[in-house]
């Protein structure tokens, strides 16, 4: 019984935190004003399933299986616009309010006329238990929030595999 | 010598009630006896109840496998977008070192 009170007290403790990295996503209005809107949740469950679809033969599908396969979820917010100024800047300061003092910022990147990109990394100890990217272009809002232990540099390696384009800040950003 | 009293009680011979023939004979009629249904069609009931197990089976399997190749797609969508963002931020990075 004592060992069940522990137990439970032990995993009670790890929840909260664990909770705790999941930002709040909710823009109300956004999506109406925006032009393309991609809105992806996938939870624990989620992602196990979709880690049965990455093939074990292919080395890169491995990978990348064996990258989702420890996450808590993932969530992606991307709104476009027809024009700039369709949408509040303050909501990058609302999204950072929410990050508490263990999310770190990696990188912030300024830029007048291109995008600013603030990325925060959860740390615990030399871990990154959590991942959020805010991007702000005149006409596009992009929030992405990765939970659980994730490797920064295989995630920025990716490019290139699995369709995703290759991508060089001296050619501009590419549209597919 | 008492459980063959009892044996012989029993099982002695009984008329039945008054009327008992003419009533079993007006069921039988009536067709409230039970018959009973041949083999095929048990064999058929059980083939419909098999058929129906295996296309649910079927049905569930091809569901899971659209919302996993969906949830798939996501993942791969999401780390594009994830990728680009930290690709372009650490070029950025990168392009700001080398002009210092």
């Amino acid at each position: 019984m004592r060992k069940l009170v522990i137990s439970t007290v032990l995993a009670l403790l790890c929840a909260v935190p664990a909770s705790a990295q999941k930002i709040n996503l909710d823009f109300p209005g956004l999506a109406d004003r925006a032009e393309e809107v991609v809105d992806i949740t996938l939870d624990a469950s989620m992602l196990r399933m979709a880690a049965k679809f990455f093939s074990n033969k292919n080395a890169d599908e491995r990978a990348l299986r064996e990258m989702i396969g420890g996450l808590e979820g993932i969530y992606v917010r991307s709104y476009e616009f027809a024009k700039e100024g369709e949408y509040d800047r303050a909501l990058v300061d609302r999204i950072k309010t929410q990050l508490g003092a263990s999310w770190k910022p990696l990188v912030t990147v300024r830029s007048k006329k291109r995008e600013n990109v603030n990325i925060y990394a959860n740390m615990v100890g030399e871990k990154v238990t959590g991942l959020v990217i805010i991007s702000a272009e005149p006409r596009e809002f992009t929030v992405v929030n990765i939970n659980g232990p994730i490797d920064i540099e295989r995630l920025s390696e990716l490019e290139g595999q699995f369709g995703i384009p290759e991508f060089s800040s001296k050619e501009g950003k590419r549209h597919d | 010598m008492n459980l063959e009293n009892d044996l012989k009680r029993a099982l002695r011979r009984e008329s039945p009630p008054p009327g008992f023939a003419g009533r079993v004979m007006q069921r039988i009629e009536h067709g409230e006896v039970q018959r009973t249904r041949p083999a095929w069609w048990r064999a058929a009931a059980a083939s419909v109840a098999l058929a129906a197990l295996l296309g649910g089976y079927t049905a569930h399997r091809v569901v899971e496998q659209r919302r996993g190749e969906q949830a798939k797609e996501q993942v791969l969508e999401a780390m594009r977008i994830a990728s680009e963002k930290m690709r372009y931020a650490q070029e950025e990075a990168r392009s700001i070192g080398s002009h210092d």
